[in-house]
């Protein structure tokens, strides 16, 4: 398979390319991969720190931060005690326009109201946007597409490195919005206009702009990046790659490229308008002026809704990938699998309207909405079934990447079922808004498409970089995630049933909510523990990138075209071409010398197995 | 988890709790089902050292019958609460109470037609924040807004609605208990959004009449202005 | 030993594959599905692109591109059928008569296209410079003819911030016409590599106007559409 000379010799010409062009501008898929998985890792920190400080206003409202804050007796007394204290009081003391950054934001050490709105914007913007799609789709589409379909490359790599570049810029001006007089967009992630059309509700200027400009720079970005996820996909299989025969992360990945390709135009046309609203006098959002506040909502959720299975389907094509590996069976369904994605990406576009059921749209319209969203959960129902059977029979194993993946079943389960109240109008009328809603995002994009993210992580990462991963650390930052996760989220529930409202900066203003303060605290622990046990997945992740065990080509005994090669992969990926003589899982076939067939054996499993596995 | 429910003073609240309750356990039978599925296999076929695992592709037909199940009960979930939908969005009751809310920056604006029971008279009479209602009567609130949504919300009535600039949306309710319940505005509207909080009274009609009396303006009529 | 950079061309890709399954000796694997869901697909089990990359990436920019503009249409339709006079009063009528002129000249410039797309085969690269040149002429002046249209309208105080009328006007045409000016650069460029270079007239100039032929086409079937939505209805 791997010719070592082959390897040293593409290695040496690797080197002379020097550093700007092989770490920097490289055209290579894979080390443009790493860099989105950098650019995700970076980013990961700001969006959880925001999520952080939201936890510490929701647990302890309007009391100061921790270490920044000032003292308790100085907010009693005046008099400065620590050297926080002192700091604060200096700032105090000066004009508004001299106050700095900080004291705009968090005046001794105390958010904002309007500062906590622009946190939950930021948070949400940036783990959706700049988390969970450069990692899921910009790394592992990148890292997996020519490896798993036994391709050199990318179609397009200029167009791809392009598309990396990009999106750094646009990941700066999301950044930049952080400095800009007035703050940043304070909103929430969907922008709701006129709030977000108009700066004299929010006195918000620069930051929604800034917010604006980004996201379309980001859509420029994906854009380049679909194209070529689409047509490396549809041309550059290898000899015998079918698109039966393609792993299952590739099909759903080329589903999500479709879905990005389609959707995210849909909302830059909608943010164009909404800066024209902002920045040329137009009135599209705004109704004094003849405009529709609704048309923002619908164009937003057409987009929107679409938006969130690109979130979840890498993610589940992930999890596709690994449990068949470590239960060493072939994936169950591999057809109704395929089928159910294409299901998601047609149905995707028909249900926007769930969002909208107390907005104010014509009712009957809730009621068609209804269905097709019910008529969506049914693809979802079949992949989880799917999963279910796979394990069934199997010969199971629990390394890291199985544990993430089993952690991504069981919470996409309770994220999905609790999308169901909401998909039911009536009883949406109560939940709308509340925190049931925060509850199923996080279910279905933290338990969902983060989970996913670790899975893949830990799984591809000795072919990314050469090294296995601790497995001992794994395993701890596994439970400190999972446990910690369930007890940050799950206790939302109770507050949506009890009406806690979402994006409210301090719930003990309400009566009906006093009842809560204790489970807000102990979310808002919890959620310190998940913030913090990140930590270690950090540590391992670089520890190991040097120090882990060396890796060899396929260490866990998977059957895709992606462990044929070396670890890492040279340069052009293959040395010869692969040739593929059947489907991505072929595990444990009657006959066979061991427990899996790789895609480029040239063996008859029918003949083998005396049935081909049936059924399917 | 149910208790967490806030008290129901509406005669609709009983009703769409009742569909929480039934997805409630469809949900969960569904959620243990699975996981107790889950977690058996993992145990039952967790490795063994020469443990054949099968060799398996799946079943047509076992696809096909998940997906219907699935499909039937989603679909009569959805036509089962139809019916309630229309009755509470789209076939508003007639009754004599209109109550004009107009949400604003931060504050939820009420306007009631006044003795004479139309708007735009010069009695009608305008209060910040406070919803006084009788019980037991249907009342028809016509939602309006100022500036930005807001979304008029009043957890023990389960009514949510949002309030948009340029419409004006109608929404309605009966409560079936008195007491002093409390309005959220539950659509983010601004720096102010938390806190912009409203009071619904619900009085017995006695009471009412006695409010109406001492707060609202005379009958332009009867006093013949 | 093939061991190709990056940037490899896809031609070479195809005869790489060959080569190696070549090499390989393996005819027909054993135990194939038969998959006619793929076109790459022979008997043999072997991919090779019918279609070349640059024209799917080509083709699924314009299906991004469809839907950039069905978000604007879907705004401009919400608007048009939810308004009660249209166009509102005291707004300018706009320029049906000068502009059905402006369409023919549009949809003139797409029958030269494609007309020139059929003398690709010929491969007389002066001819097809020429045709190119009088679509490109075409585009341009469709593009002055909307350009004094637009100051006339601005001269009767139609403006972007002049209500929805006025809003949906200049982004959805103006959305068009910044399409047709890239049309207008990007044709520009292909014939003047054509005229300009020494090369033969080979596979990759017959593929870049036919590139810029299917952007043109997309550009100019739009047009109809914008035409009768925004001017007539
Ligand atoms: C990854 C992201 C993701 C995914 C996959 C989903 C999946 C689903 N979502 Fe969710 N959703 C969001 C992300 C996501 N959502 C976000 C971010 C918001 C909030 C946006 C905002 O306002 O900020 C939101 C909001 C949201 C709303 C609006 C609520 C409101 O604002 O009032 C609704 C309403 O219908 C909804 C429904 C659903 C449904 C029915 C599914 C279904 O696809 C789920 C299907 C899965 C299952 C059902 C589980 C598995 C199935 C079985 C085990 C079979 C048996 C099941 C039964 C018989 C019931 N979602
Ligand atoms: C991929 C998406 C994603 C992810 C991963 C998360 C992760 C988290 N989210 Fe968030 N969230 C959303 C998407 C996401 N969220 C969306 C879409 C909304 C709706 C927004 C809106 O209403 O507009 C939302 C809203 C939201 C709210 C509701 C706010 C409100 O309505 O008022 C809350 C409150 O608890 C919350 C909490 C958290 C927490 C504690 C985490 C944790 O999982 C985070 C864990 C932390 C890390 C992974 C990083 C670790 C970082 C550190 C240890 C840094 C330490 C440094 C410092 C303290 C500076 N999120
Ligand atoms: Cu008004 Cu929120
Ligand atoms: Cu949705």
């Amino acid at each position: 398979m791997t010719s070592a000379t082959a390897v040293k010799e593409v290695h040496t010409t690797h080197e002379r390319q020097g550093f700007l062009k092989t770490y920097i501008f490289s055209l290579d898929h894979k080390m443009i991969a790493k860099q989105f998985l950098l650019l995700g890792l970076f980013m990961i920190w700001i969006g959880g720190g925001l999520a952080l400080l939201l936890r510490w206003q929701l647990a302890y409202p309007e009391q100061p931060l921790p270490l920044i804050g000032a003292s308790e007796q100085y907010l009693e007394t005046g008099e400065p005690q620590s050297s926080m204290d002192r700091f604060w009081d200096s700032e105090l003391s000066k004009s508004d326009d001299e106050q700095g950054w900080l004291t705009k934001r968090m005046p001794v050490g105390i958010i904002t109201p309007a500062f906590y709105n622009a946190l939950f914007t930021m948070h949400a913007t940036i783990m959706i946007f700049f988390v969970v799609m450069p990692i899921l789709i910009g790394c592992f589409g990148n890292f997996l597409i020519p490896l798993m379909i036994g391709a050199g490359d990318m179609a397009f790599p200029s167009l791809n490195m392009l598309s990396f570049w990009i999106a750094v810029l646009a990941g700066i001006i999301m950044i930049a919005g952080f400095l800009v007089p007035g703050g940043h967009a304070a909103s929430g992630w969907t922008a709701y206009a006129p709030l977000s059309s108009d700066p004299t509700w929010t006195g918000v200027d620069w930051g929604q702009n800034l917010w604006c400009i980004s996201l379309v720079v980001l859509g420029i970005s994906s854009l380049m990046g679909s194209i070529n996820y689409i047509t490396t996909i549809i041309n550059m299989r290898a000899p015998g790659m079918t698109f039966m025969r393609l792993p299952l992360v590739i099909w759903s990945l080329f589903i999500v490229a479709i879905l990005l390709l389609l959707a995210l135009p849909v909302l830059t046309a909608a943010i164009a308008m909404l800066l024209f609203d902002r920045l040329a006098g137009t009135t599209f959002f705004n109704a004094a002026g003849g405009g529709d506040p609704l048309l923002w909502q619908h164009l937003f959720w057409f987009f929107g809704h679409p938006e969130v299975y690109i979130l979840i389907l890498p993610a589940m094509g992930v999890v596709s990938e690994i449990l068949p590996v470590f239960s060493r069976k072939p994936i169950f369904g591999y057809k109704a699998m395929v089928l159910a994605l294409s299901g998601i990406a047609f149905l995707g576009w028909i249900v926007w309207g769930h969002h909208m059921f107390q907005s104010g749209m014509n009712p009957a319209l809730g009621a068609t909405f209804m269905i097709s969203t019910m008529l969506i959960s049914v693809p979802s129902a079949i992949k989880t079934f799917n999963w279910l059977g796979t394990l069934w029979g199997g010969n199971i194993t629990f390394p890291a990447p199985m544990l993430n993946a089993l952690a991504f079943v069981s919470m996409f389960v309770i994220g999905g079922l609790s999308g169901i109240y909401m998909a039911s109008t009536v009883v949406d009328i109560f939940i709308h808004d509340t925190y049931y809603i925060v509850a199923h995002i996080h279910y279905v994009v933290f338990g969902g498409s983060i989970f996913g993210l670790f899975a893949a992580a830990y799984y591809w990462f000795p072919k990314m970089f050469g090294r296995m991963m601790n497995q001992t650390l794994s395993k701890v930052h596994f439970w400190f995630t999972f446990i910690p996760f369930n007890c940050t989220f799950f206790p939302m529930h109770i507050l949506g049933i009890g009406g806690h409202m979402r994006r409210i900066y301090n719930p003990m203003q309400y009566e009906f909510l006093q009842q809560f303060e204790g489970w807000n605290i102990f979310i808002s622990i919890s959620a310190f523990v998940l913030g913090f046990s990140q930590l270690i997945f950090l540590f391992n992740f670089f520890w190991s990138m040097f120090k882990g065990k060396k890796a060899d080509d396929n260490p866990w005994k998977a059957t895709t075209l992606e462990w044929t090669t070396a670890t890492p992969p040279p340069h052009g990926n293959f040395d010869v071409l692969p040739t593929v003589y059947h489907g991505p899982c072929e595990y444990s076939v009657p006959g066979a010398k061991k427990d899996f067939t790789m895609q480029t054996e040239n063996v008859d499993l029918q003949a083998m197995s005396g049935n081909g596995g049936n059924g399917a | 988890m149910l208790d967490w429910l806030p008290p129901n003073i509406s005669t609709i609240g009983q009703e769409i709790d009742n569909f929480f309750y039934v997805i409630y356990y469809i949900t969960n039978t569904v959620f243990f089902l699975v996981m107790a599925t889950l977690i058996y296999f993992l145990i039952k076929y967790r490795y063994k050292e020469g443990r054949e695992a099968k060799y398996y592709h799946g079943n047509n037909t076992l696809e096909v019958v998940w997906a219907s199940v699935t499909l039937v009960a989603l679909l009569i979930l959805a036509l089962a609460s139809q019916p309630l939908w229309s009755k509470i969005k789209q076939d508003i009751p007639p009754s004599d109470i209109v109550v004009q809310i107009t949400g604003k920056q931060f504050n939820w604006e009420v306007l009631y037609p006044g003795p004479d029971n139309i708007f735009g008279t010069g009695d009608d009479y305008q209060i910040d924040n406070n919803l006084h209602v009788p019980v037991n009567r249907v009342v028809r609130i016509v939602l309006k807004s100022k500036d930005v949504i807001h979304s008029f919300f009043v957890p023990s009535l389960r009514l949510k609605q949002d309030a948009i600039p340029g419409r004006e949306i109608l929404a309605w309710f009966e409560a079936n208990k008195t007491g002093k319940y409390e309005i959220p505005c539950a659509e983010l509207c601004g720096f102010g959004h938390s806190g912009m909080l409203g009071y619904l009274f619900v009085h017995s009609p006695e009471d009412y009449q006695k409010w109406q009396q001492e707060t609202w303006p005379p009958d332009i009529e009867e006093v013949g202005l | 030993m093939t061991s190709r950079t990056a940037d490899f061309d896809q031609i070479e890709l195809a005869e790489d594959t060959r080569e190696v399954r070549k090499r390989h000796g393996s005819g027909a694997p054993p135990g194939i599905i038969d998959d006619d869901f793929d076109p790459g697909n022979d008997a043999n089990g072997e991919t090779r692109p019918s279609i070349g990359n640059a024209f799917i990436a080509t083709l699924l920019f314009l299906g991004a591109d469809i839907m950039l503009f069905a978000g604007l249409i879907g705004a401009f339709v919400v608007f048009r059928y939810g308004a009660e006079n249209w166009p509102p009063p005291g707004q300018p009528r706009l320029p049906v008569g000068v502009t059905a002129i402006n369409t023919a000249i549009l949809l003139l410039s797409g029958f030269l296209m494609a007309h020139t797309w059929r003398l690709l085969a010929g491969r007389n690269r002066h001819q097809i410079v020429k045709w190119l040149l009088a679509v490109l002429a075409l585009g341009v002046a469709f593009l002055m003819v909307q350009g004094y249209e637009w100051l006339r309208l601005l001269d009767f105080g139609l403006k972007l911030s002049s209500g929805v009328f006025g809003a949906t006007f200049y982004t959805l045409i103006g959305c068009h016409a910044l399409h047709v000016i890239g049309a207008v650069i990007w044709l520009s460029a292909v014939s003047l590599r054509i005229r300009l270079s020494s090369h033969a007239f080979d596979e990759r100039r017959i593929e870049s106007v036919k590139l810029i032929g299917m952007y043109w086409f997309l550009v100019v079937a739009l047009w109809p559409i914008l035409y009768g939505l925004v001017y007539w209805s």
